[in-house]
This record gives C-alpha cells, sequence and structure tokens, in this order.
C-alpha cells in the first residue's frame, strides 16, 4: 500500500484490487472484438462498392437493409447467400458485442473473487443490455 | 451522387470525426452526426444509431491501452454503469417514440443545444491536482471503491476512494439518457460525476469515462439496431473511420499543443451545432 497521494479522510476504504489477469483479459476482450468486427466491415464494404458502387445513393439511404437481417434465421441466410449487407450487420453486431462481453467478463471476475454485490451490479447490466438488444429493440420497431 | 462517393464521403466524414473527436476529447459522433444530416439529409434516427456505432468503434480503440495502464478503474466504471445503461435505453427508446411522432426537428434543435453546451467545457481549464478529503459514503465503503494508479507526472502511486456515490449515481443516469437519445458519448457529463461528486483524480476519471462509454453505446446501439435504425451501408464507413481517425489522433495528440488544437477545432463542432439547430427550425 502505497503512502502517495491519499487524503487525510477519516475513513479510508481498503484497496480490493481486480487480478491483474482481468485487466488483461477485459483489454484483449475490446482488442479483439475491434479487429474482428473492422475486418469484416473493410472487406464488407469494398465488396458492396464492387457490387453496388455505381447506384445511385439514395436508395441505400431511404431503404434499410438491416431489416432483413435482424433474426438470427434472416442473418444465416443471409451470410449463407452471400450478401454483403448481411456481413456489415454482422460487423456491426460484433462491435456492439464487443462491451457486452466485457460487462460479461466482469461479472466472471467479480463472481470469482466473491464479491456478491459487485458481481450483482454487474449481471444486472449484463441483463439490461441484453433485454435491450432482444426485447426492447424489437419492441419499438 | 453515386453510392461509391458517399461511401467515400462518409467514410472522410468519419476520419474528421475521429480525428477531431479524439483531439478535443468530444468524441467522433458530434461531428458524424451533424455532417450525416446537414450534408446527405439522413433521417435524425439513422444518424443517431451511426453516432452509436462510431462511438463504439472510438472507445474500443482507445479503450484497451487505458485498460492495461490501470488508469481505467473497472470497479468504478462498472458500479456505475447500473446508471447509464438504464438512462441510455431509456434515451435510445425516447427518441425512437419522438421520431415515430414527428419530432426529428425537435430533437434536432434538442442535439444543437446539448453541443453547444458540451463546447464550453473543453474550453475550461482541467484541475490537474490530485483530489483531498475525499469522504467515501457507505456505499463506497461497503463495495470498496477506492484504487491505486502510478502517476507519471507526479513519479509516485496515487491512491484514491470514491465520494458521495449518490449524486454521481444520478448525473450518471443523466449522461446515459443523454447519450441514449442523440447517439453521443457524453462523455463530458460522465467526468463531471467522477471529479466532481466521486472525487477522482483527472487521468482516472477521464479513462474510466471512456471505459464506460463503450457500454453506455453498446446500450444505445443495441436498442437502435434491433429497432433498425442503423443503416449498415452508412455505419460500416463511419466506423471504419472515426476508428482510423480516433487511432491517428491518439498517435499524433502527444505532440500538439492542446490548447492550440481546441481552439481550431472547437470552432468546428459549435458551427456544425449551429447549423442543426437551422436546419431543426426549417432555416436554410
Amino acid at each position: 500500500m502505497s503512502s502517495g497521494g491519499a487524503p487525510p479522510s477519516p475513513t479510508m476504504v481498503p484497496l480490493r484490487p481486480l487480478p491483474d489477469e482481468a485487466y488483461r483479459r477485459m483489454a484483449a476482450v475490446l482488442r479483439i472484438g475491434l479487429f474482428a468486427s473492422l475486418a469484416i466491415l473493410v472487406s464488407g464494404v469494398i465488396a458492396y462498392l464492387i457490387t453496388h458502387g455505381s447506384e445511385p445513393y439514395g436508395n441505400a439511404v431511404s431503404s434499410n437493409p438491416i431489416l432483413n437481417y435482424l433474426s438470427l434465421s434472416g442473418l444465416l441466410s443471409g451470410l449463407a447467400g452471400g450478401h454483403v449487407e448481411a456481413y456489415l450487420t454482422l460487423g456491426l453486431l460484433v462491435l456492439v458485442a464487443t462491451p457486452i462481453l466485457r460487462v460479461a467478463s466482469g461479472f466472471y471476475y467479480f463472481g470469482r473473487g466473491g464479491e456478491r454485490w459487485m458481481a450483482g451490479i454487474t449481471f444486472a447490466v449484463l441483463v439490461l443490455l441484453l433485454l435491450g438488444v432482444l426485447v426492447l429493440g424489437p419492441l419499438i420497431r | 451522387m453515386d453510392l461509391a462517393l458517399f461511401v467515400l464521403l462518409v467514410l472522410i466524414a468519419g476520419v474528421a470525426g475521429g480525428l477531431i473527436g479524439s483531439l478535443t476529447g468530444l468524441g467522433g459522433a458530434v461531428v458524424v452526426i451533424p455532417v450525416l444530416v446537414i450534408a446527405f439529409n439522413v433521417p435524425f434516427s439513422i444518424a443517431v444509431g451511426t453516432g452509436f456505432v462510431t462511438i463504439l468503434a472510438t472507445s474500443s480503440t482507445t479503450g484497451a491501452a487505458y485498460v492495461l495502464d490501470h488508469l481505467s478503474d473497472l470497479r468504478i466504471g462498472m458500479f456505475l454503469e447500473i446508471a447509464t445503461v438504464p438512462g441510455a435505453l431509456l434515451g435510445a427508446t425516447t427518441t425512437v417514440f419522438l421520431v415515430h411522432a414527428n419530432l426529428s426537428n425537435a430533437l434536432l434543435i434538442a442535439l444543437g443545444a446539448v453541443l453547444l453546451a458540451i463546447v464550453p467545457g473543453t474550453y475550461a481549464r482541467r484541475h490537474i491536482e490530485i483530489p483531498t478529503g475525499v469522504v467515501p459514503d457507505r456505499r463506497s465503503q461497503a463495495l470498496t471503491l477506492s484504487g491505486e494508479y502510478h502517476d507519471a507526472a507526479l513519479d509516485r502511486e496515487v491512491r484514491y476512494q470514491a465520494g458521495q456515490t449518490s449524486p454521481a449515481l444520478g448525473v450518471m443516469f443523466g449522461a446515459g439518457w443523454t447519450s441514449g437519445m442523440f447517439g453521443i458519448g457524453a462523455g463530458a457529463f460522465k467526468v463531471l460525476a467522477l471529479e466532481r461528486f466521486l472525487g477522482l483524480p483527472m487521468k482516472v476519471a477521464t479513462a474510466t469515462s471512456n471505459f464506460m462509454i463503450g457500454v453506455t453505446a453498446a446500450a444505445g446501439a443495441g436498442i437502435m439496431l434491433a429497432a433498425g435504425y442503423v443503416n449498415p451501408v452508412i455505419a460500416a464507413p463511419a466506423a471504419l473511420g472515426t476508428a482510423c481517425g480516433a487511432y491517428v489522433g491518439s498517435r499524433i495528440l502527444p505532440g500538439l499543443q492542446n490548447r492550440t488544437v481546441r481552439y481550431v477545432f472547437i470552432p468546428v463542432v459549435a458551427g456544425l451545432a449551429i447549423e442543426v439547430i437551422l436546419r431543426g427550425l426549417g432555416l436554410p
């Protein structure tokens, strides 16, 4: 425990740091998720420009192709059929899923450390994020 | 205009957003959203959905480094996400309902006002001294909301602890709501809560805010994506551009005078905000 910078407070909260492994794993989740999504998006954008580049842009702005790929079956059939918009959607889903996975890893490390309250809070955040994607979003579509 | 040119221009707007956003600390979405609305007539809801995606790209680009440096306080950040995430879910839902009610113009005016409100904060002189006399409340003690980091400038370990968690949670809920409604990071509000109410050192507050922004944006992006308000043809090049711009910005930032950068670029953001308000008012 260091002496630097500590405020002369009547109550000192003890340090209870997460293990270094938690920091490394969470940074790795962010990096891998980012690189995976960017790789999918780069190849998707290039493929999209090759196949649709000469079309007028107004059509792409006014009609939203993502609506075809928001169900698992729609996304899988779009990917299997080689639809570029399905690959772009997959890249965006990976980008959105990355911070959610980071929260899940936080839940794991707090749970493993026996911190019931912090694990409970992190789990509640995880449930809220999933409810937003899986329930609230489709409900207000 | 054909799609190839459109995608290229969105990519360039993303690079500019990522660059300006990382140099000013405002985030890339404050540039990308107004440009999409003003220059390309993209509907407000789709622009907001794109804004979330750009935040995700920038926060993941810079966030990993802060986490590895132990500057982001994972414990405090994850504790406060219990307020920002419901705020963002509510904010994004509010925006969808207002768009359905044909109130997009009112949202544009509100967005412009929020951007203008954020700009002066970036001019304010940031205090760099370490906060002293922070008294932790019962929640802070129970959840051991404290930490320690190595301050390179001071060349010593700095210990800190969270002060008043209730007002911080309140401000974080508001920050989440603002972020959710307008697709911006609202990092200025998060840093305010972390510094003023929790009494965290400036470096920890900034890094922890960045750490939290990704999850707040994931809440908003998840809703907008699932509700069909993210257009991949627009969001994909915007995300790629902002990731590149944020990366370049983070590399060149140490060599630039921070104050000069802000004086150059912040009028750009203020100008975009005024343009957005004019668009909302139906003026040319």
